[in-house]
């Protein structure tokens, strides 16, 4: 009994510890999600791209499908 | 010897007798608590060490179209300081380089940190704010500096972690997502039903370590996390929405403005931007305009004018209307045409391209003036004078005058032809436009596309499209506005924005506001509601600006036009041209035969030069060269003669002249 209680105790604090980590990499995920969609946002990459000369292409990409018979 | 024993019985019963009170007295008190005052005590000693815990539900997060996160609710940390467990070693040695690092994270400088923790030590502070609501980057970052890397009892940090709801993608959008609590945009339309979720409870006893276990396995109450919204913001388009509105702001310095792009066929809002000045200077999402500001539409109200004489039949577009020197007075009041001196006669087609204000008046009055009533009813039969019953609270009401009003008066008629005395919000406006583009159907602007459970991969709720109005008029009448609206941008008001590149279609705004006052400067209101591609129309937009400074610029095609195009330039470059190569392979036997003797011929070992005649020059190379052998050619075709004779040794870099022919 006395036993039994001690080891649900324990797993109570395991459970605890582990609520805690849940939240810190829920926080980490979220906070590093944010962080790449501003940096993969298009007016932030070309501005980045303006130092090195790069600027968005004034025509569409031409994509060439193949069907095959 | 019996005196002596009855004395000590005596005495014994006066010991036993005062045991059997005490023990009386005890049983009376172990009653008394048990069953007197048990009940009481039993639920003092409960609330002690049982407890109702609440088991938060998760917020449900809002996403864009693709699958990026719009808005979620994150822990945050609050770091506060204990000034009196850090050793004084510790403190004196640490604290330059910890107020180092706190000035390079926090930003201030490092001297404010300096005295304000010195300042905390003198008076005992043991609970210094340092920073609030940290991100997670942040927060490990400052737990890992001198001092505080020691930890809560040695190095006096107290960590608190709250959660807030973040939006990730900042400034953008934040309006139409709205803010939790506030009922605003998406989390005021959405937030009860689908993203609160559901509290759970559940009975814990103290144990150890200031923790509670439960009591029971099951919870008494089981939390329901929220939904997860899915929105129609798709975050490119919104992105180049919102620079392109904001950039344009800046350039003529204009107080407030908005831009919606919505898919034509399905009425999803891809992007949606309000952008205000506010007291520094800068501009932010403050309200959402877009779905609340109804205001005076100026002349983009002239494709609904279109529309109705179009349909009533009292002109057609080829029609001719004078316009009169640009100059018509109605009461007093004058209406008149950008271009001073007018157009003198044009068709009416060529009015809306140009947006003579007289033209339009003209039309109307001739169709329309014994009969206002009919005019009127036309634009309601369009559904122009009731909210769109959006999903996002405070839509504006629109506003058209009906001759029984009080308000109306003679020059209602007239005025209402160039977009004046009538009130729409730039999204009823749009719905009208994107209406005419998706071939009369007009559909309701939607936010939200479907409602999910991040457990399971199948949406719980999907929002579909809904028609407002299948048919708002004839395909004749949207035939030969789109028309109009196509050579607006190739010949009208805003060949500025042509682009030989892409087709877009629409119709300029110019618009005096605020002009109840006489005595101040004239204000102006300049706008641009149209659709790209201009023959098979996949979004349409609008854009509004408000109050431009006049110096810089005012005209609709000047302020509001250019942003219309960057996002239908964007949206072009964007999207591939696809090519559809029709490719038949057919089979060819002498192909493959001559494939299959240069397989046969190039697996074999060889020390001697072997005979490349007739084969074909390409085949012959990649062969020798493969032997290691040098191979100039001269001529195409097959090998018709080689340098080398067959049989000669073959040493490395050798080399061998091939003749094609």
């Amino acid at each position: 009994m006395i036993a039994s209680s001690h080891k649900a105790e324990e797993k109570v604090f395991e459970i605890g510890d582990l609520d805690k980590q849940v939240k810190e990499l829920r926080s980490e995920y979220v906070d590093l999600r944010s962080q790449l969609m501003k940096l993969k946002m298009e007016s932030k990459i070309s501005e980045k791209m303006l130092a090195r000369g790069l600027k968005s292409s004034e025509e569409p990409p031409k994509k060439i499908k193949v069907i095959e018979k | 010897m019996s005196v002596a024993s009855k004395n000590i019985l005596n005495r014994l019963y006066v010991v036993v007798l005062v045991f059997l009170v005490i023990a009386m007295f005890i049983v009376y008190k172990l009653f008394n608590i048990q069953y007197v005052h048990g009940d009481k005590y039993r639920e003092l000693a409960l609330q002690r060490t049982v407890k109702k815990d609440v088991i938060k539900a998760n917020r449900g997060s809002i996403y864009a179209d693709d699958g990026s996160l719009l808005a979620t609710s994150v822990p945050k940390y609050d770091i506060r300081f204990d000034a009196v467990t850090v050793s004084k070693n510790n403190f004196t040695e640490n604290i330059t380089p910890l107020c180092d690092s706190l000035a390079l994270i926090l930003g201030k400088n490092a001297s404010y940190y300096k005295s304000k923790l010195k300042k905390a030590r003198r008076n005992k502070n043991r609970y210094t704010l340092i920073a609030r609501n940290l991100g997670y980057s942040d927060y490990i970052k400052i737990k890992s500096f001198p001092i505080f890397n020691l930890g809560a009892y040695k190095g006096g940090i107290i960590v608190e972690q709250h959660t807030i709801r973040e939006h990730p993608i900042a400034e953008i959008a934040r309006r139409t997502i709205g803010w939790q609590g506030s009922g605003a945009g998406i989390e005021g339309a959405y937030g009860n039903e689908y993203l609160k979720g559901v509290n759970g409870e559940r009975l814990k006893q103290k144990i150890a370590k200031g923790q509670y276990k439960p009591i029971n396995d099951e919870n008494e109450i089981e939390p329901k996390n929220g939904l997860d919204v899915v929105s129609t913001i798709n975050v490119n388009i919104q992105d180049i929405a919102h620079h392109a509105l904001l950039g344009q702001l800046e350039k003529f310095e204009a107080e407030h403005g908005t831009v919606v792009v919505m898919e034509t066929k399905t009425g999803e809002v891809k992007a949606i931007s309000n952008l205000k000045r506010n007291s520094k200077g800068q501009y932010s999402e403050q309200l959402n305009h877009a779905v609340g500001e109804s205001h005076e539409p100026g002349s983009t109200f002239k494709l609904m004018v279109m529309v109705a004489a179009l349909e009533d039949k009292v002109i057609d577009s080829s029609s001719v209307v004078d316009t009169e020197n640009g100059v018509l007075t109605f009461y007093g009041k004058h209406v008149r045409d950008s271009r001073k001196g007018g157009y003198g006669k044009i068709s009416a087609a060529r009015a809306f391209e140009v947006s003579s204000n007289t033209g339009f008046v003209k039309i109307v009055q001739k169709g329309f003036e014994n009969d206002p009533e009919r005019f009127v009813n036309r634009l309601y039969n369009m559904g122009l004078n009731e909210k769109l019953g959006l999903s996002i609270k405070g839509e504006g009401r629109p506003m058209i005058p009906h001759p029984n009003d009080r308000i109306w008066s003679g020059i209602s008629l007239p005025w209402m032809a160039y977009g004046y005395g009538v009130s729409l919000t730039p999204l009823q406006t749009l719905t009208f436009y994107n209406a005419i583009a998706n071939n009369g159907e007009m559909v309701k602007p939607r936010f939200v596309k479907e409602i999910r459970d991040f457990k399971s991969s199948k949406p719980i709720k999907t929002f579909e499209k809904e028609i407002l109005n299948p048919k708002i008029c004839s395909d004749a009448t949207i035939g030969k506005v789109k028309e109009m609206m196509k050579n607006v941008v190739v010949r009208g008001t805003a060949t500025n924005i042509y682009s030989k590149d892409f087709s877009m279609a629409g119709k300029t705004g110019t618009c005096t506001t605020d002009y109840g006052d006489k005595k101040a400067k004239k204000q102006y209101i300049a706008s641009f509601s149209g659709y790209f591609p201009a023959d098979n129309p996949k979004y349409s937009c609008i854009v509004v600006i408000h109050k431009p400074k006049t110096s810089i610029g005012y005209y609709g095609n000047v302020v509001a036009a250019p942003v219309f195009k960057t996002i239908a330039k964007k949206i072009y470059t964007d999207t591939p041209l696809v090519d559809e190569v029709d490719v038949s392979f057919s089979e060819s036997t002498t192909l493959d035969n001559e494939y299959e003797i240069y397989l046969e011929k190039s697996r074999k070992e060889y020390k001697t030069v072997p005979n490349v005649v007739g084969m074909s020059g390409m085949d012959a190379i990649s062969f020798l060269e493969n032997l290691g052998m040098k191979v100039y050619i001269k001529g195409n075709g097959k090998v018709k003669k080689q340098s080398l004779n067959v049989g000669e040794k073959i040493t490395v870099a050798k080399e061998i002249v091939l003749e094609l022919s």
